[in-house]
């Protein structure tokens, strides 16, 4: 599975939980969070922009770094 | 006009509020939205023939916070 990573700007746990639920609310996805330096990596069969409308959904600031 | 509020948990700090206050005061029919972190709700005010107190809570719980309509 293609594994994507992505900017967020997260600031705090809260955003973390959220980018959390909106991920599993999607399902299809496997994810690690790095809270620290605002990235999302991302494994899933799911399109680079249904991933990134996704993470949008939080309300952040969200950009697609590439493939990793 | 009408106003309700909606439980909003897994906010931890302001930023949280800020982001819940801008994105959901955006949407059609919006008149106000006051969140309180410590009372753990959004207070709004808004326009019953564009929004309904579901597909307001449903608006903020799609941003990844839990929201629960009080009866
Ligand atoms: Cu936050
Ligand atoms: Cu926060």
């Amino acid at each position: 599975m293609p594994k994507h990573e992505f900017f967020v700007d997260m600031t705090c746990e809260g955003c973390s939980n959220a980018v959390t639920r909106v991920l599993n609310k999607l399902g299809g996805v496997q994810f690690d969070i790095d809270l620290h330096n605002k990235k999302v990596s991302i494994e899933s069969e799911h399109s680079v922009d249904t991933l990134l409308d996704t993470l949008k959904k939080t309300g952040k600031t969200a950009s697609y770094l590439g493939e990793k | 006009v009408r106003s309700i509020v909606v439980s909003v948990e897994g906010m931890t700090c302001n930023s949280c509020v800020q982001t819940i206050e801008q994105q959901i005061g955006k949407l059609n029919g919006l008149h106000s939205i006051k969140v309180s972190l410590q009372e753990k709700n959004a207070a709004i005010i808004y326009n019953p023939k564009l929004q309904t107190p579901e597909s307001l809570r449903e608006a903020i719980d799609d941003m990844g916070f839990n929201a629960i309509l009080a009866d």
